[in-house]
């Protein structure tokens, strides 16, 4: 993708000649294998989309279950639970967004301004160590640290900023904080490798010549750093706008229980407990199909903007 | 220059990380059990089915067995008893069970799989994998399987037939050879310690007002364990399909056995919803006032399974509702383990009911025939036959003493007149875990027997052997029998015949699926009262808060539900009428 591109930018479009698909017999077999894999693993499976317009059973198969066209997408917007998980979804989305991104950033942004190689290259291992955690231990220690008699709990009590323990699972609008909490808390470090290579990029001598012109640091960051990494930012952005329905499936999961049900179901949950669960498999994939849609119309969206105010985009 | 070269690298990494992220979503939706561990868990399991089939005479087959359900003990690859019986009848079976998912989902996924192991018990999910076709129909086979076809009478096995007449399963704990021997009370109550009952000079407890006061008073006088852990006075496990803890308390509050999902009016034939009963209302009202109190343990809603068990091991907490087999075999095990129940940590059951002068039926005698789930073979077994032949087996009387009583002169002894013995070291030795998962193999999930053996003289399972039981009962809690002139944990309860032939109705709402009103409607009314019969018993104001669960209930259409079960209950009723003509 790359060479082409270079060639492109050099002026002179190549022709599609045997001659030149012999000279790129070598590249052509490698992107081959990258297509073909797309095709079975990304876009075979989609034929499993037909489930949602059939009355699909396990024992007849995609090939003889009945057709009942768009019945199961009416059912699925008739359902109140279904809206709610909608709900539930793009709030944890965009606040799990907005909050590892910026806190990716600024956590980036600091990391860098430390003058000692080892503290900044030991601060950056630890931090970023958390990502390798899986849901289920990081949502262990959570319920551990938050319950009735846990150490947040006896932290509040200490301090006498509590006289009650409170126990934070069992209050609906604790629930998305914690979700963001947890999210940036076990993301910012893996975050912030990228914008931190981004920053190393940035050449030095911009550095001198604002130092010379008598900027602090606070004004390095604000008109070097920052601008340096803007593209990054923006591309990161875009990808993680088409992301927002990933809100997460595990943490909600692990973490959920009866009291909270109403702000911690996503949709994946909904996929799960429908198509899964009550054997509802049309069902199940219609909610499916529905988020993979609002995702692409949201990196649209999102590329588009970036195009019109002129910054790095996708597509 | 530079800086350009990193940016578009760092765009190629991250388009073609998109565009894998984003293809492994739209595959996720499409397939969802594809990603999952335990269609690899049963991929696996599949291969050991190959060699079952593969087996010469003489070699030991090896099958595979999923059970919807979270193990007590899992058993050891070398497990010792295992190993006779394998030489005994030539075949053994590698079992899995339930762990961190619902038995829906564990089930939902094997069928996405289309790969099965080759035993199977689906609990709930039991009726899609009929659906699905996974199940290998019995009805030809059993004929040839004395032992099985002996587990039940024909009006039993009639029970059995699903809507297309054919018997898919075989259910496990509902027959009862001889005369029944029961000792433990294997079902719900309200448990209390016997330390409790010591302080307190063990007093005559009937209501839900007098078990809260006892509670109260007990832990107003005594915060604290030996050790200085404060005491935990009453806890709640609403955890998934365990909230039943919670939950269904008003159907024995008011004296009637456990339906399960409904009150079955034994006069009229009609069933009743308790979730609407006064005294469901007069329940939670108590729990609201002890949970203000601080009396209900705070973390009650919010706990996991796990945790619940993890507290109930420590000896700190007084009392609970919960099934026998839902904490004894881990937390009661424990509680032995660490000698707390010569502190006076173990439970004992408490004949509850809302008011005076109710009879109560926690516990019933006689064997109930689960009709909504049970061992079955699916389609993926190589050789049903073998695999039957198996079961069969198991239910041989010297099979079944090695399951459930172990090796004589190891794990029990004989006396002169032919009874079985368990000492106190052996008895010790059979509640901890190490030993259960390395020596013992009951194959808990296969067939069994309650009641006596061939023999005429011993319980088919040691817990019920009554000469032994009581005489290896840990002296508080001996001393706490005595004191109620009780023998066993049933005296303590009383006995009650089973109701009628519906019984038990939750056999039915067991295996409703959404695909009928009914199904649909109670789904929404376990998804409602997950979320609020803890509302209501932590709430500041319990009468709002009521009035607000009810209005909510009612819109989940319970009426229909209700007019499913008593459709279920007719057609029970009916069926019974026939066999008694």
């Amino acid at each position: 993708m790359a060479l082409t591109k270079k060639k492109q930018t050099n002026g002179t479009a190549t022709k599609i000649t045997w001659k030149e698909i012999k000279r790129q017999k070598v590249l052509l077999i490698w992107s081959a294998i990258i297509v073909v894999y797309g095709l079975i693993f990304c876009y075979f499976p989609l034929v499993g989309w037909l489930m949602a317009f059939q009355n699909y059973k396990p024992k007849d198969g995609l090939l003889h279950s009945t057709f009942i066209g768009l019945d199961k997408f009416k059912q699925l917007f008739s359902d109140v639970a279904f809206l709610k998980v909608i709900r539930n979804t793009l709030a944890m989305g965009v606040i799990n967004l907005i909050a590892t991104f910026i806190a990716a950033i600024v956590f980036a942004i600091l990391l860098n301004e430390i003058r000692s190689k080892f503290g900044k290259k030991s601060v950056q291992t630890i931090s970023y160590l958390p990502h390798f955690l899986s849901w289920i231990i990081v949502t262990g220690i959570l319920h551990d640290a938050l319950s009735s008699s846990g150490i947040v709990n006896e932290l509040l009590l200490k301090f006498h900023i509590l006289d009650q323990p409170l126990n934070f699972f069992a209050h609906p609008q604790y629930f998305w904080g914690i979700v963001a909490f947890a999210n940036v808390w076990k993301e910012t470090g893996w975050n912030a490798i990228i914008y931190l290579s981004a920053i190393t990029a940035i050449d030095p001598s911009l550095y001198e010549a604002a130092s010379i012109d008598g900027a602090g640091r606070w004004a390095k960051i604000k008109y070097v750093t920052l601008p340096g990494i803007k593209p990054t930012i923006m591309i990161l952005l875009l990808m993680n706008v088409g992301n927002v329905l990933n809100a997460g499936f595990e943490i909600q999961y692990l973490l959920g229980n009866g009291l909270v049900q109403s702000v911690s179901q996503t949709i994946d949950i909904y996929v799960l407990k429908w198509g899964i669960s009550q054997g509802d498999y049309a069902l199940g994939t219609a909610a499916g199909i529905f988020k993979s849609l609002v995702s692409i119309i949201l990196i649209v969206i999102a590329n588009q903007i970036a195009k019109h105010n002129g910054d790095e985009r996708l597509f | 220059m530079r800086r350009k070269k990193v940016v578009s690298l760092i765009m190629t990494a991250s388009l073609a990380f998109s565009m894998l992220t984003g293809c492994g979503n739209s595959a996720d939706s499409s397939k969802p059990a594809s990603t999952d561990s335990a269609s690899e868990e049963s991929s696996t399991d599949s291969t050991g089915s190959a060699d079952g089939t593969g087996s010469a005479d003489g070699e030991i087959k090896e099958f595979t067995a999923f059970f919807a359900t979270p193990a007590t003990t899992e058993i050891n690859e070398d497990n010792e008893i295992q190993q006779i019986i394998a030489e005994k009848v030539g075949a053994k079976v590698k079992e899995t069970w339930l762990t961190g998912q619902t038995d829906k989902e564990a089930i939902g996924t094997l069928i996405a799989s289309g790969e099965y192991p080759d035993f199977i018990e689906g609990g709930s999910g039991t009726p899609q994998l009929i659906d699905a076709g996974a199940l290998v129909p019995l009805d030809d086979y059993l004929d040839d399987y004395p032992n099985i076809k002996a587990l039940f009478t024909e009006e039993e096995w009639d029970k059995l037939r699903q809507d297309d007449g054919k018997i898919y399963f075989i259910p496990q704990f509902s027959t009862i050879k001889g005369e029944e021997k029961a000792c433990a009370h294997n079902d719900e109550a309200f448990w209390i310690q016997t330390r409790v009952l010591k302080w307190a000079g063990y007093p005559k407890v009937e209501t839900l007002d007098e078990y809260f006061q006892l509670i109260e008073d007990y832990n107003a006088a005594n915060p604290t364990m030996e050790d200085g852990t404060e005491n935990i006075p009453y806890t709640i496990l609403c955890e998934d399909w365990r909230y039943f803890c919670l939950e269904n308390a008003p159907q024995f509050l008011d004296g009637y056995p456990n339906d399960g999902s409904v009150i079955v009016n034994p006069e009229t034939l009609k069933v009743v919803d308790y979730n609407t009963t006064p005294t469901a209302k007069r329940y939670f009202q108590k729990l609201n006032e002890e949970y203000k109190k601080g009396v209900v343990d705070p973390e009650s809603f919010t706990q996991t399974y796990d945790e619940y068990i993890a507290k109930l091991s420590t000896g700190r907490v007084l009392g609970m509702v919960d099934q026998w087999w839902d904490f004894a075999y881990s937390a009661g095990d424990s509680i032995k383990q660490q000698g707390l129940d010569s502190k006076g940590c173990a439970y004992v059951p408490l004949p509850i009911t809302i008011d005076k002068g109710i009879k109560n039926q926690w516990h019933n005698s006689g064997g109930v025939l689960n009709v909504s789930s049970g061992l079955a073979v699916t389609t993926s077994c190589q050789d049903v036959e073998g695999a039957l032949q198996f079961v069969n087996d198991l239910l041989d009387q010297d099979i079944h003493d090695l399951r459930f009583w172990g090796v004589e002169g190891v794990d029990y002894e004989v006396l002169d007149n032919g009874e079985f013995y368990r000492n106190k070291e052996q008895t010790t030795a059979a509640a901890d875990a190490a030993y259960k998962s390395s020596h013992l193999c009951p194959y808990s999930y296969f067939p069994q027997y309650n009641g006596t053996s061939d023999d005429g003289i011993n319980a088919t399972k040691p817990e019920n052997q009554p000469s032994m039981f009581y005489e290896t009962l840990n002296d508080e809690v001996k001393a706490t029998f005595d004191a109620y002139g009780a023998k066993t944990y049933v005296d303590m309860l009383g006995s009650s015949e089973a109701p009628g032939s519906w019984y038990p109705m939750w056999s039915y709402s067991n295996s409703l699926t959404t695909d009928t009103a009914g199904g649909t409607a109670w789904l929404k009314m376990g998804e409602v009262k997950h979320e609020y019969l803890p509302k209501v018993v932590m709430a500041d104001d319990f009468e709002a808060s009521w009035s607000e669960y009810m209005s909510v209930y009612s819109e989940c259409k319970p009426e229909d539900f209700l007019a499913e079960m008593q459709g279920e209950l007719d057609k029970r009723m009916e069926q019974a009428a026939k066999f008694n003509n």
